[in-house]
């Protein structure tokens, strides 16, 4: 406590100092306006909370040089937090006050808005640099037209294959429409020693979701004011006969697991595998197979103009409705989210908030990954939809079920859990 | 054993665990009345020393109070409102009266669990009880040294902090680093090779069941030896010239004499197995799909978890009254021996 008064004597000191510098300088108007600001914020702290592995190397850096030059005198505090048990974390720090600026998971930041912790900063958009924000990308910071949280950063799954694999089935080049793509995988089939053309177990919900986003389905529709679950339509119908027919190449992946059991990285490294639909860190240990020998492209769509929708995963910066210093938040958000920081998301293999930065986001992964991020959604923004993602998640057991057994059935009984789960009590 | 480790483990604000451990409280100072029984006629002496021992006793039952009873309190409280992330962000208190009670009697998931918990109780207790008693009593048999060996080992298993120990298992059945598939794969047995042992309901409970059945068994053992060291040498003789066998032994000698003691051990596993919560959430929390999900994981899972902390505290007190149930019975059991005696 008294180490961190002497300190913010200190600043305050070099601070007047900066200030009487500015005063006997030429231009008044600029510099008084950020003269009178670092006095304000003399000696004030802002905490901010990111998810362990977010931000990239030197992104931090460079965020705090132009937090330190936008206001100087005030302190910022980034802490990473761990995602082990972080949703009571984030709960007791807004029920606290203890947090002024917090990354949420884009499919919890709905659920966190409509609890009254997060701001409503919709009057800021335009200022913290959200007019050109991607619609898409922005949407799970909305809520009720509102904004509460700015889009941060994304990524999305995308067909990750063994080259020489493909290369041994005679490809060269990528398929540009699901029937190439089913084309493909016969054609791997007949590989000595492979097992399965496209790894996909049963319960891969993230694909289906993607291919029901591309056919126009949702997983839940609001109907009146209740929400009502949206398997049993016939969009979903539609993206069910696809997500099964690309999980028929899988001879040997469990129809009642999720991709996480096993990982489905550690079969792929086994070099059986032809492909996996995955993630850019779902790749296996450079000793089990070597970065060079993974390819990646979008998920094809029916026709060749577009890649098959995927789902949006990623995290948006929001500020906590109990922060003392909403200025500062606002002022932080702003410098997070400019074009020089967030390119440093882009180049770190991420999909940035803003199409005009899609040109500097770097590697194989995500070049693969960009344009299917163009048409890529977000799980409905409802704020109970975090109900549906505990486990047992309904839409895996309908994918098992529908499998295995009866379509409309196994559509039924999801539909009726997911709308219980929606409507629940806040 | 494991509830002393256990209590220590949660300190934290988690009011299923906390609330539960009252219940073992409860058992302590039942069995702690017997000697009060034989009530002292009331002599001439002062007040003083009259209530001398109510004072002396005060600490321990404000300690009680205090660490026990308050969260328990708390959780009947919590468990009669509506209290998820929004009532508890903006400070609300919302008052819900049965409706966390009728949604999880009324659910086919609650009723799933609370019988999977019973059959997964009851197969740890028989495990533990079997066991324990065998190494008891061979415990009795061994040689000066041996039973010096046999009764470290047991401690150090015994001594072995919850966490600690559920860390060496999940490393022991580790998918692709752990010692157990790569010595089944040296015996031969190829396919074991990368075994994911939390991928299926049945082997998570192989591993959790194992887990606590090693952690349990010195508590046992201990006793049983300890309870067989009161049975007099001539007893046995006797029942040698008798011409008994070994099983005769025990089933005419041991057992009747140990049965309190068997009584006793057996009601407090049911309740440390029933209400284990670190080492089925440690091993793989209640996964895969909620398959192993016993009573209190899933008051964690929901309270916590889901962040529907009334409906999570409502389970955590269906839990109580399903032990207290238990213990209303064991205490039938101690009466009538008191009154036979």
């Amino acid at each position: 406590m008294k180490r961190q008064l002497i300190a913010a004597v200190g600043v305050a000191a070099m601070v007047v100092g900066l200030a009487a510098c500015g005063s006997d300088g030429k231009s008044d108007d600029s510099k008084s306006g950020s003269s009178s600001a670092a006095k304000n914020f003399d000696g004030k702290t802002l905490t901010v909370w990111l998810m362990d592995g977010s931000a990239p190397k030197g992104w931090e850096d460079s965020v705090k040089a132009d937090f330190t030059a936008a206001y100087p005198g005030a302190k910022l505090d980034i802490q990473t937090q761990k995602w082990n048990g972080i949703g009571q974390k984030v709960t007791a720090a807004l029920s606290e006050g203890s947090v002024d600026v917090l990354e949420i998971g884009n499919t919890q930041t709905a659920g966190y808005a409509a609890t009254g912790g997060l701001m409503d900063i919709t009057k800021d958009k335009a200022n913290v640099g959200g007019a050109d924000w991607a619609a898409n990308l922005n949407e799970s910071s909305t809520l009720d037209g509102k904004q509460y949280a700015a889009p941060w950063y994304f990524t999305n799954r995308v067909v990750t294959y063994n080259k020489d694999i493909w290369g041994k089935a005679g490809i060269t080049t990528a398929p540009k429409t699901l029937d190439e793509f089913y084309a493909d995988l016969d054609k791997v089939k007949t590989v000595q020693g492979v097992t399965d053309p496209l790894y996909m177990p049963g319960q891969e919900w993230y694909a289906y979701f993607g291919l029901l986003t591309s056919e126009g389905g949702k997983f839940a529709k609001k109907d009146g004011d209740k929400w009502a679950g949206g398997l049993s339509s016939p969009e979903a119908q539609k993206a069910f006969e696809t997500y099964k027919k690309l999980q028929s190449y899988s001879a040997t992946a469990p129809k009642d697991k999720d991709e996480a059991t096993p990982q489905q990285k550690d079969v792929f490294a086994k070099g059986n595998i032809g492909t996996i639909i995955g993630l850019g860190w779902e790749i296996p240990k450079p000793e089990e197979l070597s970065a060079d020998k993974i390819g990646y492209f979008p998920l094809p769509g029916k026709t060749a103009d577009k890649p098959s929708s995927v789902f949006l995963g990623g995290s948006n910066l929001a500020i906590a409705q109990q922060t003392k210093n909403p200025e500062l938040a606002k002022g932080f958000l702003k410098i997070a989210m400019s074009d020089k920081n967030e390119g440093l998301m882009a180049g770190a293999g991420l999909i940035p908030n803003k199409t005009s930065l899609n040109s500097q986001v770097v590697g194989d992964f995500a070049k693969a990954a960009l344009p299917a991020s163009a048409n890529g959604a977000t799980t409905p923004n409802v704020p109970t939809w975090s109900n549906v993602e505990n486990e047992p998640n309904p839409i895996k057991d309908f994918l098992t079920a529908a499998l295995t057994g009866d379509y409309a059935a196994a559509a039924k009984k999801a539909d009726d859990e997911i709308a219980k789960r929606l409507n629940q009590k806040q | 054993m494991a509830v002393h480790s256990q209590r220590v483990q949660t300190q934290s604000p988690e009011p299923g665990m906390t609330a539960v451990a009252v219940t073992d409280e409860i058992a302590t100072t039942g069995a702690e009345r017997t000697p009060k029984k034989g009530r002292r006629p009331a002599d001439g002496r002062s007040l003083g020393a009259r209530s001398a021992p109510y004072l002396l006793l005060l600490p321990a039952i404000a300690a009680t109070v205090f660490l026990l009873g308050w969260p328990l309190l708390k959780i009947a409280v919590v468990s009669f409102q509506n209290l998820n992330k929004r009532q508890f962000i903006q400070h609300l208190t919302e008052w819900n009266g049965f409706a966390n009670y009728t949604e999880q009697l009324g659910s086919s998931e609650f009723w799933t669990i609370t019988l999977r918990t019973v059959v997964f109780t009851a197969v740890n207790v028989v495990l533990i009880m079997v066991f324990g008693s065998l190494i008891g009593l061979l415990l009795d048999r061994l040689g000066k040294r041996m039973r010096l060996a046999l009764s470290v080992a047991l401690l150090l298993a015994w001594a072995m902090p919850i966490v600690a120990a559920t860390t060496v298992y999940t490393w022991l059945f580790d998918q692709h680093y752990g010692v157990v598939n790569w010595f089944l794969d040296k015996l031969g047995w190829h396919s074991m090779a990368d075994f994911s042992w939390t991928s299926g309901e049945y082997s998570t409970f192989f591993v959790v069941i194992l887990l606590i059945v090693w952690q349990s068994i010195p508590f046992v053992a201990f006793n049983t030896y300890a309870g067989l060291t009161t049975i007099p040498k001539e007893l046995y003789e006797a029942a040698r010239m008798d011409g008994a066998g070994s099983f005769k032994v025990f089933g005419s000698v041991i057992f009747p004499i140990l049965k309190p003691f068997f009584l006793a051990t057996t009601f407090l596993e049911v309740i440390w197995v029933f209400k284990s919560f670190t080492q089925v959430y440690l091993i793989n929390k209640g996964g895969p799909d909620g398959l192993t999900r016993t009573l209190p994981v899933h008051a964690f899972l929901e309270g916590f978890g889901a962040q529907r902390f009334g409906v999570g505290s409502a389970i955590a007190v269906l839990t109580i009254l399903m032990l207290s149930l238990l213990m209303a019975y064991y205490f039938r059991i101690i009466l009538k021996q008191e009154d036979e005696l």
